[in-house]
């Protein structure tokens, strides 16, 4: 018995690292053959451009929507914390470092996993259960061309531009919220952000949503491909799905300061 | 190559293939060329593992497929790519792209190089005959999409999706699985007629053992993972193997069950 109570745990956690270890050896065998796919110029670019109007114009007003949102409360929980201590243009920094370091690309990446990466999985699980990714093979089509390559694709091209678009979003929510709630007009509150502005700034979120953007329909894709067992199947892998897009952007998002703000 | 070699269509050699338990235990089966050939079997056993084998849809654990003599497993790697585009498979469902009209559906049989030797006015030609040789209005039928047809109606267009390509070789997977009895007739009629109409070699995996008596040149019965029986109908019909017979006769069904150790 004791032996058995050993070993259970250890099992379990064997079990799980080689799980683990499984994921990520078919994304990276998934990332090299979309990488192949696009350099042989094997995509279509059609259905790159149906993916970008699907995946990317699409999420515009509910990502603008997130974004002017986050704008509202950064500026007003900012003002509330630091308005007695602080010299109120001090907002403008504090919005504008928030939304576009963090809250920008973040926030945009989760709502991105729930519109378009939690669908990418149920639409290609669903093809995997009703044998229509067979039907693909069998008639002599690679479903890493014709299915994930113009979503990954596309996902790569819209990730920043969306994130530029709730970047500027917020600012303006953010800076609109702080003139009616503080008295902060725009150029104090311009003034403030540029105080601890760097011109990196920009460049670092942008580069955090095209990391984003590769992530989320990586693993949406693998998922997906990865279903089996009918309606209960896809339901399932869409959940895993989900909760492993909201942790690898976690991860992803805590590895950038150390790597590209040292 | 010798003139035997060149009369076998489909030669799966040692065929095994194991998921939680054992499924396929070294099946060796042959298809002659031009042939109608049954395949039998309760469910479980293994039918469609070993159809989608041919294609590498699902990879074997043992043994090889020989399609006209090239090997799928161990031969050029370019052999599998010739062997999907001379063989048109009929699936279970019809697993048609529900993004896809009718007729897109359809192309997709063809391959993409056929596709660009052809050229638009020939592929839709094509797609026309296809879908015309399995009995469906192509003008009402074309830009439909799958949600909108029936279920008899979508196991056609699968149907034409497979003889697009104008296939050697036909694999069907219960094709008229989920049907009545009416359209399972046609469906079966359909069969046999392509069959000799476009002169290819037919796999037929089926629970509708009556139809595949009649139409079939050959039938096997592949049982526990083994082969349980290949040769004849009129041998199928005879045989006094219990379990075969179970296939035949009601009452035989009934006193296999025990065989079976069926619950």
């Amino acid at each position: 018995m004791k032996f058995s109570f050993a070993r259970g745990p250890s099992l379990a956690l064997a079990q799980k690292v080689n799980l683990l270890a499984e994921h990520a050896g078919q994304i990276g065998l998934l990332f090299f053959d979309l990488s192949l796919a696009s350099i042989r110029l094997r995509v279509s670019s059609k259905a790159i451009f149906r993916q970008v109007y699907l995946i990317g114009i699409q999420s515009v007003p509910i990502v603008l929507l997130a974004a002017g949102l986050v704008g509202i409360v950064t500026s007003q929980q900012g003002g509330y914390q630091m308005q007695s201590s602080l010299p109120v243009y001090i907002m403008g920094s504090i919005v504008v470092e928030s939304v576009i370091l963090e809250m920008g690309p973040v926030l945009t990446a989760i709502v991105m996993i729930g519109r378009v990466g939690a669908r990418i999985t149920a639409e290609l699980g669903t093809m995997k259960v009703s044998e229509q990714i067979d039907a693909l093979y069998s008639v002599g089509r690679d479903p890493v061309e014709v299915l994930a390559a113009p979503r990954v694709l596309a996902m790569m091209i819209s990730m920043p531009l969306l994130v530029a678009l709730a970047n500027m979003v917020g600012i303006l929510t953010g800076m609109v919220s702080a003139q009616y709630t503080l008295g902060l007009g725009a150029e104090r509150f311009f003034y403030g952000a540029r105080l601890f502005w760097h011109s990196y700034d920009m460049f670092y979120s942008l580069l955090k949503a095209f990391f984003f953007g590769i992530a989320i329909p990586l693993i949406a894709v693998h998922m997906g491909l990865r279903t089996r067992g009918g309606a209960e199947g896809v339901g399932r892998t869409t959940t895993e799905s989900v909760v492993l897009m909201i942790l690898t952007i976690l991860v992803i998002d805590a590895m950038f300061p150390p790597l590209f703000l040292q | 190559m010798s003139e035997l070699t060149k009369k076998i269509a489909i030669q799966y050699q040692g065929i095994a293939k194991a998921f939680d338990t054992p499924v396929l235990s070294g099946i060796d089966l042959s298809v002659n060329s031009g042939e109608m050939f049954a395949l039998f079997g309760p469910s479980g056993t293994g039918k469609s593992v070993l159809l989608k084998t041919t294609l590498s849809l699902i990879v074997p654990d043992r043994g090889d497929v020989l399609i006209n003599g090239e090997s799928v497993y161990f031969g050029n790697p370019d052999t599998l790519n010739t062997v999907r585009d001379i063989i048109g498979y009929v699936f279970q469902y019809a697993a048609l792209f529900d993004s896809l009209s009718v007729a897109e559906n359809v192309e997709m049989g063809l391959s993409e190089r056929a596709i660009k030797e052809m050229g638009l006015e020939a592929v839709q030609e094509r797609i026309w005959e296809s879908l015309d040789l399995v009995n469906l209005d192509p003008g009402e039928v074309w830009g439909k999409f799958p949600a909108e047809l029936s279920g008899g109606m979508k196991k056609r267009v699968g149907i034409a999706r497979a003889i697009a390509g104008r296939p050697e070789i036909l694999l069907w997977d219960e094709p008229t699985t989920g049907l009545d009895p009416v359209n399972t007739a046609a469906i079966e009629r359909l069969i046999k007629q392509l069959s000799e109409e476009l002169h290819v070699t037919s796999l037929l995996v089926t629970h509708d053992v009556e139809g595949g008596l009649e139409m079939c040149d050959r039938v096997a019965m592949l049982e526990g993972g083994k082969l349980r029986f290949c040769g004849s109908p009129e041998g199928f019909r005879n045989s006094e193997d219990a379990v075969v017979k179970a296939f035949t006769d009601r009452r035989a069904a009934n006193a296999a069950l025990d065989i079976l150790d069926i619950r």
